[in-house]
């Protein structure tokens, strides 16, 4: 499943990249997140520490 | 990097950052490194919250006495006396550590906190609302001045003469190569999570943090530590296709269980043997149900399963559009695991959370302390900083030859070089799903025999792993991790010829527990000359030992 942002809320502040638990989440070149790897377990911290809620 | 410490602590989770912690209190001018792999604000197995402390031992409510009554029914016989009773005796304490940094422990109406049965014996459970946990501990590792080198794998353990006194490792993004010289290691970087493959074939699709891949078991063992309990391979009735946590925050507020022909699951202790037993027969599937509890109790469920361990779960059952009001919640069988916390695997530790290696401790799920669950993560983390410290004064750091940083810095990067054409994931594919092939029950000696050939292969094989990047380097040295788990398991399950803890080391061949001849633990040590793991069998510590 890929990582499903609103993009207008996103900062591209890159907290979810810092926070995610397995280290798979890279910025984009316009800067929004996505799963550069395969190994999401589906922890949440990336949504719940998310401080624009995008 | 080169870096000299006082402590050092590999893994930052919930028994890492309490060890940190108190090792700056008891010496505040000493130097603290915690080397953590993932990000320490949401790191070790408590990525999001936890909702209760496990084991509360609270003075005229029950006592330590009464646990290990507890303790010994749930490990049927298998454990020391000594560090599960001294986890009971400081379970308050460490209660009232955790409500003075501003973590709520719930209480009734009479004051009194909100405990739950789900050991044999006596009310040990303690409710705990706390999604941010893991916030909490790591803004006091930096109050206190601990110093925090995150997204960082360690590869190995120095030891000389039996005396730990380092490690090196890598960033898993940038690939900085990093020496560090200690006067004590702390060993707390979890169990192995990453062992059978889950019936969603999916290899991260697990019940506890996927970055637990038993790098600790690895390294403790090479290191020439002694090992134990890699015969308990355990596995649990979870959210079937999700695999998150909710039998003990459902089952304790009145849930029932029901199988596929509408009869109620008796559960012993809560225990989760007759589940199992159901699903393994053939009468599944087996359903949770809750809709005969009152309105408030399952909004009180929902509060907790949607918010604090894992709050995903409420966008899949809003997808599945099931309501706990009138749906059923549907339980599987999780992936088998190896863990000190809630199994029985781990490091061989004392009550001062000592390994057999001077110089190097062990706490939380690292280490076996059985079913020590959070309590024990942070009892030993306590426990282990105090006796570091003291150590630590009368050590000097030993200088980390350049000859020994040069060679793991070469091993490892000549990975890299490699042109192998599988992917890191197909690897652990394999090896995921010949352990549940071969190392989990039902087992017998043909199987784990068939388990021990195959694990030579696979190492040989390893060449053929095409690495990218030092992520995926990462990667690749779990994989070794999860291998020697393997062989570990493989060995300590052929030795226990006997079957004990009903499902867990069941053996077609010997489908008996024998009470008289493995009443011991199974210890494996490494082999220096054979490069294999040395099994013996050593007798119970029980009171008075």
């Amino acid at each position: 499943m890929p990582l499903i942002i609103n993009k207008e809320l996103c900062s591209s502040c890159g907290e979810c990249m810092e926070r995610c638990t397995m280290d798979i989440i890279r910025l984009d070149k316009d800067g929004y997140p996505y799963k550069k790897y395969d190994e999401c377990w589906y922890c949440g911290v990336c949504e719940e520490d998310c401080p624009e809620n995008a | 990097m080169y870096i000299e410490a006082d402590i050092l602590i590999i893994g930052g989770g919930s028994a890492g950052s309490m060890a940190a912690i108190v090792a700056k209190e008891q010496n505040p001018k000493a130097s603290v490194l915690v080397i953590e792999k993932g990000e320490i604000h949401r790191s070790g197995s408590i990525a999001m919250g936890m909702d209760a402390l496990n084991i509360v031992v609270q003075p005229g409510i029950s006592t330590p006495e009464l646990y290990i009554d507890s303790a010994l029914v749930a490990t049927e016989g298998i454990m020391d006396y000594k560090p599960s009773y001294v986890m009971a005796e400081r379970s308050y304490s460490i209660l009232k550590r955790l409500e003075s940094w501003g973590i709520l422990f719930p209480k009734d109406e009479q004051d009194k906190y909100i405990s739950l049965q789900v050991h044999a014996k006596g009310k040990f459970l303690l409710e705990m609302d706390s999604p941010d946990l893991k916030l909490i501990l790591a803004e006091k590792l930096k109050e206190v001045g601990v110093k925090v080198i995150n997204r960082t794998i360690i590869t190995k353990l120095l030891v000389t003469n039996g005396h730990v006194y380092g490690a090196l490792g890598f960033n898993l993004r940038t690939g900085d190569f990093i020496a560090i010289s200690a006067k004590a290691t702390i060993m707390a970087n979890g169990g192995c999570a990453r062992f059978s493959l889950p019936n969603s074939g999916y290899l991260y699709g697990i019940f506890d943090y996927p970055g637990n891949a038993g790098d600790g078991y690895s390294l403790a063992y090479r290191a020439g530590a002694q090992m134990t309990g890699f015969e308990y391979t355990s596995c649990s009735p979870l959210i079937k296709d999700l695999n998150c946590p909710l039998l003990y925050i459902t089952l304790t507020r009145g849930a029932k269980v029901f199988n596929a022909f509408e009869e109620e699951i008796k559960l012993e202790y809560l225990s989760t043997q007759s589940m199992l037993k159901e699903l393994r027969e053939g009468r599944g599937p087996i359903f949770i149900q809750l809709n005969h509890l009152p309105e408030e109790r399952i909004k009180e469920i929902e509060r907790i399963l949607f918010r604090v361990e894992r709050p995903i779960q409420k966008k899949f059952w809003e997808n599945r559009g099931i309501d706990f009001r009138d749906g059923r919640i549907e339980l599987g069988i999780t992936e088998y695991q190896l863990c000190g916390g809630h199994g029985m695997t781990g490091i061989v530790v004392n009550e001062k959370t000592e390994t057999s290696l001077k110089g190097l401790y062990a706490a939380g799920d690292v280490a076996c302390v059985p079913f020590q669950h959070l309590t024990g993560a942070f009892v030993f983390g306590e426990v282990a900083a105090e006796n570091a410290i003291v150590l630590a004064k009368n050590t000097q750091n030993k200088k980390i030859a350049e000859t020994i940083i040069e060679a793991e810095k070469e091993d490892l990067f000549k990975i890299m070089k490699k042109e192998g054409n599988i992917s890191v994931g197909e690897f652990e594919y394999k090896i995921r799903r010949t352990i549940s092939d071969y190392v989990v029950p039902p087992k017998n000696e043909r199987k784990l025999l068939q388990a021990l050939w195959w694990t030579p292969r696979f190492r040989n094989e390893m060449k053929k792993i095409r690495v990218n990047d030092f992520h995926e380097l990462s990667r690749f040295k779990e994989i070794e991790f999860i291998l020697d788990c393997t062989e570990l398991s493989a060995h300590a399950s052929l030795e226990r010829k006997e079957s004990r803890w009903g499902w867990f080391h069941y053996r077609t061949d010997y489908p008996k527990q024998d009470d008289v001849n493995w009443l011991k633990h199974i210890v494996l040590e490494y082999g220096i000359k054979s490069g294999e793991p040395q099994v013996s069998l050593v007798a119970i510590k029980n009171k008075g030992d």
